[in-house]
């Protein structure tokens, strides 16, 4: 079952158009950047962005940080949007349905094959980002950089914390992705179920913005995306980045219990 | 599926939000343990705990809007923003503070000799010496060092508890300075402090008629370990622009140095006594004690003309014979400008009515 709906996932060409098309906006600003030399001032603009100009190495880092807080959750958001209302919609749910397996494993299958999509495009946006900031910009492999609190770090240091945030990068889109899926077994459409999740997450972050919100802050759940760029603070500050996992973990399991309780009980029409 | 079946499912689904939506205010609400400690040895405990080590992170909130962001724009955040600070302390002259925000960082390392500050933002790295008189920086703001200096003069008579809270995980006891003198504009300051160490976890200091605080600072999580001193060292990286440090004391001197101050400044004003402060100039009169101070400084006639107008465009500037008068929480300033004389500043946490005294007392007018 579950290799049937990742083989579903990665067989169609419109996963790797969306891919593509994640990739072609980190291109396009390192392509920029170096005809023009002129790279935003540290603190502005997205994080490490300024650094890559002296270290090309940075620039999955910088990749990652362009893409999160729009292109990737959209990415997200319609791919998790289709995984049952797609089905739904073609028609194809009550055949899905109709063979002898249950309600929760098709549920399961679909999750994992929406989390396959999300780890792929994390990964193929950090590659890419690292070929092309290899590229075009000067590589330091010996001595490698600066953290935020202004001491050197190894090139290992800097390897194992990149690492670390394109994992921390690819677990907050988990939140998108079980909101996506959990409106997805509520309606027929999938694209008003990413309409849904994206919906969700501009309210997050425009709430995020607001003095007013600050109570209920520490539970939207894009609050602690950004807290990629702790793990590169010297010592690493794991207050947020621990409280970034933990919420995302009570999105995924509050949303998939919730789709779960929907979708099993659910009478298929279509 | 039966109308049963989806029930209890959903009824999961509930149950399920509740216990999380309850979690954080069931740990909100853990009782604090209370110790029967006088105010005024929780007083003694807390000038007692600059030696004590520790490593947290604290946030402080500021209320305090001065029409200073573009003159001084680090002294208007800290006083106005949420500042969140990481803090390694392993002694008064050997401490490190971090102001953390979203996308950048600015260290304080402070060393027996003086202080580093990098900023990310601008990759750069400035040394200073230290300086008797400083603006404010973020290393005042964390809870334990404010803490320390809002208790340091207070009265027996001046403290009372106000039980215990929970701050950082830790039992705090709580201790209320309510200043005694007339002229105060702090209602009170409140102070939670660590039994076992005598360290401030959360100060709150409250302005006359204000309900809600001036300025709000505590630990989230604080760490009894001494912090590596690697950790608060610093050296500037190699790709770094060093800075040469703020000449506070040069300032200082030349300021003392003009001839500025044709008036004498009395032994008294507003009901508070002079005090001497250590590096001070002598045209720089200090008044009060604890947390009624009142500083008059006099101003050569181009600044007091850029702060007049700065003062006039804030709102709730008032303005009238006696100068320029602004209010931001318990900070009172005025700008008193007496005919065929120089300019004095006149700021301190006083109220407008000591304000107006003091205004009227160095001009010579009724006040």
């Amino acid at each position: 079952m579950i290799g049937v709906e990742l083989r579903k996932t990665f067989g169609r060409p419109r996963t790797w158009t969306t891919i593509a098309v994640l990739n072609a906006l980190p291109v396009l600003v390192a392509v920029l950047l170096r005809i023009t030399d002129l790279a935003p001032r540290p603190g502005e603009g997205p994080p490490f962005l300024s650094a890559v100009l002296t270290n090309g190495q940075l620039y999955p880092l910088a990749a990652l940080a362009i893409v999160l807080p729009l292109f990737l959750p959209i990415a997200v958001a319609v791919v998790s949007g289709d995984a049952v209302a797609g089905e739904a919609q073609a028609g194809t749910l009550r055949y899905l349905l109709a063979r002898p397996v249950g309600r929760t494993r098709l549920l399961v299958a679909k999750l994992v094959a929406v989390l396959a999509f999300v780890l792929v495009t994390v990964v193929v946006v950090a590659a890419v980002g690292y070929l092309v900031g290899t590229l075009l910009f000067d590589a330091q492999p010996a001595a490698a950089g600066t953290s935020v609190s202004g001491t050197s770090l190894t090139a290992e240091q800097l390897a194992g914390r990149t690492l670390l945030a394109i994992g921390y990068v690819a677990v907050s889109m988990l939140g998108v992705a079980a909101f996506g899926l959990f409106f997805s077994t509520l309606t027929d459409s999938p694209l008003a179920a990413a309409l849904g999740a994206l919906a969700v997450l501009v309210t997050s972050s425009l709430l995020f913005t607001l003095d007013a919100a600050s109570p209920i802050a520490p539970y939207l759940p894009t609050r602690y995306w950004l807290a990629f760029v702790d793990l590169f603070r010297d010592p690493v500050l794991w207050r947020d980045v621990v409280r970034g996992l933990a919420l995302q973990g009570v999105y995924v399991g509050v949303l998939l219990t919730a789709a779960w309780a929907n979708f099993t009980t659910k009478d298929i029409t279509s | 599926m039966s109308g049963h079946g989806r029930a209890r499912r959903w009824a999961v689904v509930t149950a399920l939000l509740a216990v999380l939506l309850a979690l954080p205010a069931v740990v909100g609400a853990l009782p604090a343990d209370d110790a029967d400690v006088p105010a005024a040895d929780l007083r003694d405990a807390v000038a007692a705990s600059a030696g004590v080590a520790f490593s947290g992170y604290a946030v402080s909130a500021g209320g305090l809007s001065l029409p200073v962001s573009d003159q001084l724009p680090g002294v208007a955040d800290l006083l106005s923003d949420r500042t969140a600070m990481r803090v390694w302390w392993r002694g008064p002259d050997e401490h490190r503070v971090d102001v953390v925000s979203a996308a950048g960082e600015t260290g304080v390392h402070t060393d027996a000799g003086g202080a580093w500050t990098w900023e990310f933002e601008s990759a750069t790295a400035r040394r200073d010496a230290l300086a008797a008189l400083a603006l404010p920086a973020p290393p005042d703001l964390v809870p334990a060092a404010l803490g320390r200096r809002l208790l340091s003069e207070a009265a027996d008579d001046e403290l009372s508890r106000i039980g215990a809270r929970r701050v950082a995980g830790r039992d705090a006891l709580g201790v209320r300075l309510v200043p005694a003198a007339p002229a105060a504009s702090v209602a009170r300051v409140d102070v939670w402090v660590d039994g076992g160490t005598g360290l401030p976890l959360a100060v709150e200091v409250v302005a006359d008629g204000a309900t809600v605080p001036a300025l709000d600072t505590r630990f989230l999580d604080l760490d009894l370990t001494t912090p590596p001193a690697g950790v608060v060292a610093f050296t500037p990286p190699a790709d770094a622009r060093v800075l040469p440090g703020e000449d506070t004391g040069g300032l200082l001197r030349e300021a003392a140095d003009r001839e500025l101050s044709p008036v004498r400044l009395p032994a008294e004003l507003a009901g508070l006594a002079r005090r001497e402060v250590d590096g001070a100039p002598a045209t720089v009169g200090l008044y009060g004690s604890g947390v009624t101070l009142l500083a008059v400084a006099p101003l050569p006639g181009r600044l007091a003309a850029g702060l007049r107008s700065t003062l006039a465009a804030a709102p709730g500037a008032v303005r009238d014979e006696l100068g320029t008068r602004i209010a931001a929480g318990p900070l009172g300033l005025v700008l008193v400008e007496p005919p065929r004389s120089g300019a004095y500043l006149l700021v301190g946490t006083v109220t407008p009515d000591a304000l107006a005294g003091a205004a009227a007392a160095l001009t010579g007018a009724p006040s």
